[in-house]
């Protein structure tokens, strides 16, 4: 069974297929694995993906970029305000909702949001059938975490429209959660990961927690100014200054200028993520000038010193926020183009000393993978229709944890059944007790109080240690059973504990 | 490290847990997807754990393949591969139809490794050339076992089945013995991978039903391709190759009517000695029975309490009747004694007037006057109650001749105007009764305002006496109605028009109906009670209608005979009225005359209101 996994973003679009046990991301028909979510309209045609953003240069008008950003959004919305601001292509209100205008020779064309996204579904849809070769419809979409529910629907809309059968829309973060498979060998333990993203324009950092293998969104930060443009931004301005300085032309007045020199800026800012530096040419910049000029990594690590400095503030702000300092993040997963950066893969790993930082996944390619690596659990299974794009579970809440001493006599607590477990479940463990003791006492806490002791009385004094197999169930209200039992003697003991509801 | 427990401490519940709370969770991932099945499908953990264990088992069996060599393996004849035991040949005749194709495939390749020319050849084993070698039954056994579709058919027509369908006489005697291996049995042709078991004696209904209708519907895989006589690759030409497919076809059909038969037969018997289908009809039986003599039951109790409601109440009502009647009847007697009573003490006042009044020879000296007096005492004895009699002879009794006289008048004259009052309420009454039944005979209701009998009688008279055609008919007729009228109502010609017309709309039935009312009535007024008010005289009340004049209507007849004769005797006739008279049966000669001067008051009438109408219209 084969099922498609599609990553929608705001500067591009990624589709990953899942076949044969295994997730990848598929190459366009350029040959790319990343295609540019940007449809240029022509008089008679709608060319969508790199050909289309290349193209933009004489063709701003009518190529519409970045159309995540209104998709679903009615007009009046500030995010949509936004958009309009910054796009090229003119958005007009038609019925309080966003139309693109769109001048094709005679006539003007107005395109609403979902129907340029569901051009990019449509392309992505034609990468991930030929890749598999045969009409494969059913798809995992995600979504940033942020969005609403008309964004979903709109988003929903536009791929179903596209030829999708949408299985499921989830969550970016947990879909590059997925990719890595984390949690999902054993759905015992409980784990901290942080997920920075920093895409072509926005910078979101989530942090979830992993338990029984389920995963909890526990905070997010999302900051639409900074992303992979900013930087590209940011050189391309030093490029300016440069050309200023050897031609004594500013450019920074002529658009077209200004978008070759982004163009450039955008391919010197990939090279350099792998190389030392990168040379910048582009010919007849201005009034005939080619202009050329080599940069150093170094260089650019420095003109973008504070972008990256930018980058890194929302991890501090977000672990602040959920109270966990950074030794309690169990791993770091990089995705977006972005995080591809030297720079700030050093700069997360010197925040965080001693975390795994995975990143062996190509960043922007992570949630496709998951995406898809979803469509691989949901294909083929007759799903339940979902709702929402989460579901609530009863969970534990808090630890119940069991008294012991150490070895230099100090009392320590250990935790036997972790908060946030989902109900029912069942934790077995196997504890310790000096083989010279004929008797021995569990303690049970839940957050510091005392809520049972168990006594086990009678065992044969031998040599070895008494290993004493712990059973804890808990049911979906809360209530919970434990079971303890000596493996030498088999000698036993269970209690059931009602929750403070159901005792009173 | 666990810590001792100390002496007198024991397994103890201190403090309650915290209850769950809701969290939301991404739906991503397999654990995701396990618990959301757990949850909709209300399992535990463990139970799935349990089911992930079984497969797990299942694959592991696989390994342990155990291979049953086939003693005649050897002899096997390759040309009669049809009726070789493929199972046998694979030594797998042990799990046979429940061998997986991964067994089938191992078993396969130990045969060869044992089995192959080659190998016994470098064994020093003789052997046949060509395709008789007993290795070609092999090559056939996995041939027809690795194929789904010929390994069905080789199940099919398993030799080793047992097709016996038990009679009714075993399954009566020991049902669950000797059914339940049979349809175990015959389970293995179902299409459906999860079958129903039989059960023991105590399964309930609805497991019970399930079986029987899983088998009544059953969907066997069961198919005797394996049985073709012809083989189709042996044919020739396409034609022969169509005939044999017929034939085969033909065959195939017959053959699996008759295992339907036969499972539908094992079904039917099953369900006949089925103890539970017994006890289940009985049961039903007797709940439909204890239903319906619950229900006769509550009927008849419903109806025995309906009967001693009724009965109480009619007692009741007997009882009141009675005791109503025996008060009726004591009071009637009561009544009537005082009646009696009564009338004996009238009597005597009345005679005791009277003969007071004789004695003072009725206070009057003239003969006429006495008579007169005499009259008029007679009257008061008629009319006085009891006590005013009683006081009037106390006074005659107690007063001289002058006051007693004086009394007397006095009272005569009261008893007098007592009884024109009387006359005249009696009047007025008569005069409601009439208008009250106008109104209620009108039939045309509405616009009957106003029109009371007589003057409907008018009106329909006047349309009649201006038929249609006359110069402004209905001012005429309004004007003639004006004229004759007693009620003393203005009516125009509109007035009129509508209730001739709401008269005509009534059906000549109903019309009938009036007539013949307005006839009645005026019988009675002429007959019973002098009509007018001026000659209500109380002296006259009593006065006989006079004898001759036949106050009734003229009827038709009468009219035209009294017309005829009006004619036949012109005015000189000597005698005329009389004649007159003579030709009219029942009328007298009085009554002759005054019709006739009606009908020429009436033609006057007619003439004069036609006169007024013209001249007006001339105006």
């Amino acid at each position: 069974m084969a099922a498609i996994g599609v990553h929608f973003g705001y500067t591009c679009a990624c589709v990953a297929v899942f076949k044969d046990g295994r997730a990848d991301v598929v190459a366009n028909d350029a040959g790319d694995r990343v295609t540019p979510a940007v449809v240029a309209y022509r008089d008679t045609e709608q060319i969508v993906g790199i050909a289309a953003k290349q193209g933009r240069i004489r063709n701003a008008t009518n190529t519409v970029v970045k159309v995540k950003q209104i998709l679903g959004r009615r007009y009046d919305d500030p995010d949509a305000q936004a958009h309009r601001e910054e796009s090229k292509c003119i958005v007009v209100n038609k019925s309080d909702l966003p139309r693109y205008e769109i001048d094709t020779g005679e006539t003007t064309k107005y395109v609403s949001p979902e129907d340029v996204a569901k051009l990019i579904f449509y392309n992505l849809k034609e990468t991930a059938q030929s890749a598999l070769g045969s009409d494969v419809k059913d798809a995992v979409i995600t979504v940033p975490f942020e969005f609403g529910e008309m964004q979903k629907n709109a988003l929903r809309q536009a791929a179903e429209c596209a030829g999708f059968n949408v299985l499921r829309l989830i969550h970016e973060p947990s879909a590059a959660l997925l990719a890595y498979g984390i949690g999902q060998d054993s759905p015992l333990g409980k784990s901290h990961v942080l997920v920075y993203k920093l895409g072509g324009t926005s910078l979101s950092v989530t942090v979830l927690e992993v338990n029984s293998g389920m995963y909890r969104v526990l905070a997010t930060q999302t900051d639409h100014r900074t992303g992979g443009e900013s930087f590209t931004h940011e050189l391309a301005q030093h490029l300016a200054a440069e050309f200023k300085k050897t031609f004594k032309q500013d450019v920074t007045g002529n658009p077209r200028a200004m978008l070759k020199l982004m163009n450039s800026a955008d391919v010197a800012k990939h090279t350099l993520s792998t190389l030392g530096s990168a040379n910048c040419f582009v010919d007849s910049l201005y009034d005939g000038m080619d202009f050329e000029c080599n940069v150093s990594r170094a260089r650019f690590e420095l003109i973008c010193s504070s972008l990256f400095n930018k980058s890194i503030q929302p991890i501090k702000s977000l672990l602040e926020q959920v109270n966990l300092s950074t030794s309690d993040i169990n791993k770091v997963v990089l995705c977006g183009g972005s995080a591809r950066f030297p720079k700030l893969q050093q700069m997360i790993r010197d925040l965080f000393p001693d975390v795994e930082l995975l990143n062996s996944i190509p960043p922007d390619e992570v949630i496709p993978v998951g995406a898809a690596m979803q469509a691989g659990i949901l294909v083929g299974k007759d799903s339940l229709a979902l709702g929402e794009d989460s579901i609530t579970v009863d969970c534990c809440a808090s630890d119940i944890t069991v008294k012991e001493v150490d070895d230099s006599g100090a009392e320590v607590f250990t935790v036997l059944f972790p908060s946030g477990t989902p109900l029912p479940a069942r934790r077995q463990h196997t504890l310790q007790g000096p083989g010279s003791l004929s008797s021995v006492s569990l303690e049970l806490y839940q957050a510091q109080r005392p809520i049972a002791q168990i006594v086990l009385r009678d065992l044969e004094p031998k040599e070895e240690l008494h290993d004493i197999v712990t059973v804890l169930t808990m049911k979906r209200g809360g209530s919970l059973h434990v079971t303890c039992t000596e493996q030498g003697s088999g000698r036993a003991e269970a209690i059931t504990i009602e929750t403070a509801a159901a005792a009173s | 490290m666990l810590k001792e427990a100390l002496d007198g401490q024991l397994t103890a519940l201190y403090n309650a847990v915290a209850a769950s709370e809701q969290v939301q969770v991404e739906p991503v991932g397999r654990w995701f997807e396990a618990f959301l099945k757990r949850r909709t499908r209300n399992v535990s953990a463990s139970f799935q754990e349990l089911e992930e264990e079984e497969q797990l088992s299942e694959e592991e069996e696989d390994e342990e393949l155990q291979l049953e060599e086939y003693p005649m393996l050897k002899t096997l004849d390759p040309k009669d591969w049809k009726n070789q035991d493929h199972y046998a040949v694979l030594g797998l005749a042990h799990i046979r139809y429940k061998a997986t194709q991964k067994q089938i495939k191992a078993a396969h390749k130990a045969m060869v490794l044992k089995h192959h020319p080659d190998k016994r050849k470098a064994a020093g084993e003789q052997i046949v050339e060509g395709d008789n070698d007993y290795f070609t039954c092999i090559t056939k056994a996995m041939e027809m076992l690795s194929d789904p579709v010929k390994r069905r058919a080789f199940d099919s027509v398993d030799p080793t089945f047992d097709n016996m369908v038990p009679s009714k006489a075993e399954g009566k005697e020991n049902f669950f013995v000797v059914f339940a291996p049979v349809f175990e049995r015959n389970s293995r042709w179902s299409v459906q991978k999860h079958f129903p078991s039989l059960g023991a004696l105590d399964a309930s209904f609805e497991e019970v039903d399930h079986f029987y209708s899983f088998w009544y519907n059953f969907d066997s895989w069961r198919e005797f391709s394996y049985l073709d006589e012809e083989e189709k690759e042996k044919a020739e030409c396409r034609d022969e190759r169509r005939w044999i497919e017929k034939q085969n076809r033909a065959s195939r059909a017959q053959r699996k009517k008759e295992e339907m038969n036969r499972i539908r037969t094992l079904v039917d018997t099953a369900y006949n000695c089925d103890p539970r289908i017994k006890r289940f009809k009985e049961e039903e039986k007797a709940r439909k029975e204890s239903e319906k003599k619950a229900k006769a039951e509550a009927k008849k109790r419903e109806q025995e309490e309906k009967e001693r409601v009724r009965q109480a109440e009619e007692e009741a009502a007997r009882m009141r009747r009675e005791k109503e009647e025996e008060a009726a009847r004591q009071v009637a007697q009561q009544a009537k004694k005082e009646k009696e009573a009564q009338k004996k003490a009238i009597k005597k006042e009345r005679q005791k007037l009277r003969t007071t009044c004789k004695t003072h020879s009725y206070f009057t000296d003239n003969e006429a006057d006495g008579v007169r007096m005499m009259e008029e005492v007679e009257k008061l004895c008629d009319r006085l109650e009891l006590t005013s009699l009683q006081t009037l002879n106390e006074a005659l009794a107690s007063g001289n001749k002058e006051q007693s006289k004086a009394a007397l008048e006095k009272q005569v004259q009261e008893v007098n105007v007592q009884m024109r009052k009387e006359k005249e309420a009696e009047m007025q009454a008569q005069q409601a009764v009439r208008g009250a039944e106008h109104t209620s005979a009108g039939g045309g209701g509405l616009n009957n305002r106003g029109w009371n009998e007589e003057d409907l009688q008018l009106l329909i008279k006047a349309v009649n006496l201006f038929p249609a055609g006359t110069n402004a008919r209905w001012e005429v007729i309004a004007s003639y109605m004006n004229q004759h009228s007693s009620s003393g109502v203005k009516r125009t010609a509109k007035d009129v028009i509508n209730k001739a017309k709401t008269l005509q709309k009534l059906d000549p039935h109903q019309k009938d109906e009036i007539n013949r009312k307005a006839f009645e009535k005026f019988k009675k007024e002429h007959s019973a009670v002098p009509p007018t008010a001026d000659n209500a005289v109380p002296s006259e009340r009593f006065d006989a209608v006079s004898a001759e004049s036949n106050s009734s209507p003229w009827t038709t007849e009468e009219q035209k005979l009294l017309e005829q004769a009006l004619k036949t005797y012109p005015v000189n006739t000597p005698e005329r009225w009389e004649k007159i008279s003579d030709a009219v049966p029942g009328r007298s000669k009085k009554d002759c005359m005054k019709r006739y001067k009606e009908l020429v008051e009436m033609i006057k009438a007619k003439k004069a209101a036609q006169e007024q109408v013209t001249t007006k219209n001339k105006k």
